[in-house]
């Protein structure tokens, strides 16, 4: 805890990346200036027709924060102090960690009811052009997130590493490493 | 009633001896019912079972898969960014105050809203993944630039960030800017972000003599946190430099470098990142500054400079010698170098990114020499031209240049009476800087006639930079003549203020007498008219009329028309300076060195 409260925070950035039927996830661990410390990536899930079914309605987050965000985020040897998540799906993935967690509620959504998110407490702050979103199990973290991110860079804007991941994401794919892996 | 016996099954063996099955009665009236008696069945009877598989297996019938999800990952980890750099040393080798005073450049917060985000992205000689996605996960360099990990006193350019986002993943580049748009600010803000990102340690900056200062006035200025040393004349401190200390950055003159030869065979003195200035100072390959440059142990290589082709298409594939050993054979054809040096290569002209920049006005004056001087003149050419022709076959183009700097001498001021057409203009263009709060710069090829200028003008407080001046003596020039308004003139050599100097304070530049080279009086103008410059500067060339001056403009001038225009077509420039026949022909003369087999 003190490590916490003295050294300057790693972020996590953590995205899957679906066509509703594909998913594909990128985590980049940065520090407190959003310089990066490490990437990984997942190879592709494609979810089979009993898997849809019996996974139902459950079957995103189940993939998203369960099977890629937790995976990746064990596998990844940087520890972070946050994770941001410009997916909805991957938010569940608190429950699994014992850092908070924030998803980036994007702008132009404007029927919130359809998401199910009526519930999830916001933050809003400066490092992010989006609202964040909480998981309403951890209500600690309304408290928890702006300290940390008053503590990263000024230069340092939450949603715009993950145009970064997409990007590594689209070389990786490029040079084969996600079938790769596969 | 009962059944007759044919329907019912035969007995088994077992049965047999049982008594037959009760049948529930039923009513058979409506049916006809044929009756008869059947033999009893008394022979034993085998079942057999033969096993009938159902069709449960692949192909038949389809799995359900499995019904646990799996995922594979793969990751890499990247150098930790260096968070804390060494302190500064102690021993601060040079001249020069630890606060520089930042210039008044254009409205920042304008420059910056309007600003795109420059990403930097994998060069094509990038080939491992790692680097490829290093470089793609780096925060663009805008928002780097300026937050708290690299502060700067004022916002660069966008064209000055893409030079950054250029030179971030090439271990071999050439920044072939044109004079004043912030060649070495690039590279610095760009070794800043390099060592933060921990993917260099060791830079060592070769530069020419003079520009040592404006190397460190620029790193003070662009890189504060950066602690820097320079290397000095004592050679112990020079092999303790060299193989002991971890400076992350480091600053050397071509000359000192030269001289160090020795120390550069120790494995210990090995770096990151070498960046030369001034890079044409290698064009010539057999020169000991190129081979002693090329000798340097290194990861990359940059070469800044804005003429890389100062004469002739070999001066590039030199300065490549350096860039990427290799990459151009030496006897690559001039049509095949852009090919195989368009990666390594950026380029910008001040028309290119700042089209707000304060305009550069050309003035030539041409001059009436003045009487006295139109007879000293006359005669001395009359005379020099005797004088080469009975020489006969043993000219050489040393007698003709002798004889051009007689003349040109002669057009600055009459040498009996110290007549001058250019000095009478030159007072009465200073007037007009002076009240107008103005500064001018005046270059001459001579010290001499600088020093009769330094008398002239007294009235305006004129500084003189030149060769007589010792080095340590010119930033404090320098500084006073950006900090003092009375100093309204600086007159300086062609050879020691040409190159490197930020004189962006100045508006106005006159140039006394003519150089040979037209690169060499672009980078003097470019002193005074590169950025940060807020007014117009106006450039004023001194020329007399019916003299050796005019005779050699008018062949310059025909030169650099044809170098604009291959520089256009990104081809190779011819040579710049006066080839050999083309001094000889500067004068009415017959004879000709003799050819040597």
């Amino acid at each position: 805890m003190s490590d916490l409260v003295t050294q300057p925070p790693n972020v996590g950035f953590l995205t899957v990346i679906s066509d509703g039927t594909n998913y594909l996830g990128g985590f980049l661990v940065t520090n407190f200036w959003g310089r990066p410390l490490e990437f990984r990536l997942t190879t592709a899930v494609q979810p089979n027709r009993v898997q849809q079914i019996l996974y139902a309605n459950t079957l995103a987050e189940y993939v998203c924060a369960d099977l890629i965000g937790r995976t990746l985020i064990e596998k990844t040897g940087t520890a972070s102090q946050l994770i941001v998540t410009d997916n909805l799906n991957v938010l569940p993935v608190r429950s699994r960690l014992e850092v908070p967690v924030v998803a980036l509620l994007n702008p132009e959504l404007t029927n919130v009811s359809d998401l199910g998110i009526t519930t999830h407490p916001r933050v809003n702050h400066a490092r992010s052009q989006s609202p964040l979103l909480i998981d309403p199990r951890y209500p600690d973290d309304v408290h928890s997130v702006p300290l940390l991110l008053e503590r990263l860079d000024s230069a340092l804007e939450l949603t715009e590493p993950f145009t970064r991941i997409r990007d590594a994401i689209a070389e990786a794919r490029k040079m084969g490493v996600t079938s790769r892996a596969a | 009633m009962s059944l007759p016996e044919r329907y019912l099954l035969p007995p088994s063996e077992e049965e047999a001896v049982f008594e037959p099955p009760h049948i529930l009665p039923f009513s058979v009236d409506a049916l006809a019912l044929e009756t008869q008696t059947l033999p009893k069945f008394t022979a034993p009877i085998n079942v057999n079972v033969r096993e009938a598989r159902l069709l449960n297996d692949p192909p038949w019938v389809r799995t359900l898969g499995p019904l646990e999800m799996k995922v594979q990952t793969e990751g890499w980890k990247f150098p930790a960014p260096l968070m804390d750099l060494p302190p500064r040393p102690q021993r601060e080798l040079t001249a020069g105050p630890d606060e520089v005073p930042v210039p008044n450049l254009p409205d920042q917060e304008t420059t910056k809203l309007h600003q795109p985000k420059i990403r930097s992205r994998p060069s094509p000689e990038t080939v491992l993944i790692k680097d490829r996605l290093l470089c793609l996960l780096q925060p663009p360099i805008d928002h780097l630039i300026g937050g708290k990990p690299v502060e700067v006193p004022f916002q660069p350019f966008p064209y000055q960030l893409e030079g950054i986002a250029f030179l971030m993943p090439r271990h071999a580049a050439l920044l072939a800017d044109e004079m004043g748009l912030g060649k070495t600010a690039q590279a610095i803000l760009t070794i800043r972000l390099l060592i933060q990102a921990g993917l260099v340690k060791r830079v060592l900056i070769v530069c020419p003599k003079p520009l040592v200062y404006n190397w460190v006035r620029e790193l003070k200025l662009w890189a504060a946190d950066l602690p820097f040393e320079t290397f000095e004349t004592d050679i112990e401190q020079r092999r303790s430099m060299w193989l002991v200390s971890n400076c992350p950055v480091k600053v050397i003159n071509y000359e000192l470098l030269t001289r160090d030869a020795e120390f550069l065979s120790d494995p210990r003195a090995e770096f990151d990142l070498v960046v030369l200035d001034e890079a044409q100072r290698i064009k010539n390959s057999d020169s000991k500054t190129a081979q002693v440059v090329k000798s340097i142990r290194r990861v990359r290589s940059w070469a800044l400079t804005g003429t890389p082709i100062e004469n002739r298409p070999e001066d590039l594939i030199n300065l490549f010698s350096f860039v990427d050993p290799g990459r151009v054979p030496p006897d690559t054809p001039a049509r095949h170098i852009p090919k195989l040096t368009a990666d390594c290569i950026l380029r910008r002209t001040k028309e290119d990114v700042q089209g707000d920049m304060p305009a550069k006005i050309m003035r030539d004056i041409t001059l009436e020499l003045s009487p006295a001087q139109r007879e000293a003149y006359e005669l001395a050419e009359r005379e020099g031209v005797i004088r080469l022709n009975d020489l006969g076959d043993t000219i050489s183009v040393q007698h003709v240049f002798q004889l051009v700097m007689r003349l040109k001498q002669i057009c600055n001021f009459d040498p009996a009476t110290g007549h001058s057409s250019k000095l009478e203009q030159l007072l009465a263009d200073m007037e007009e800087v002076a009240a107008n709060g103005r500064k001018a710069i005046i270059f001459s090829q001579w010290v001499e006639p600088l020093e009769v200028l330094a008398k002239a003008l007294e009235q305006y407080n004129p500084l003189q930079f030149h060769g007589k001046i010792p080095s340590s003596q010119r930033p404090a020039i320098i500084d006073q003549f950006r900090e003092d308004p009375s100093r309204h003139v600086i007159l300086m050599s062609y050879g020691t203020g040409s190159v490197g100097l930020n004189l962006q304070f100045a508006n106005y530049v006159f140039l006394f007498d003519r150089w040979w080279n037209p690169a060499v009086e672009d980078q003097a103008i470019n002193r005074a008219h590169r950025i940060g410059q807020k007014h117009p500067v106006t450039v004023t060339r001194f020329l007399t009329q019916q003299t050796i001056e005019q005779r050699i403009a008018e062949i310059l001038e025909n030169k650099r028309r044809i170098f604009m225009e291959l520089l256009e077509q990104n081809g190779p420039p011819p040579v710049l300076g006066l080839t050999e026949e083309e001094i000889f022909g500067l004068f009415d003369i017959q004879a000709r060195p003799r050819k040597v087999a």
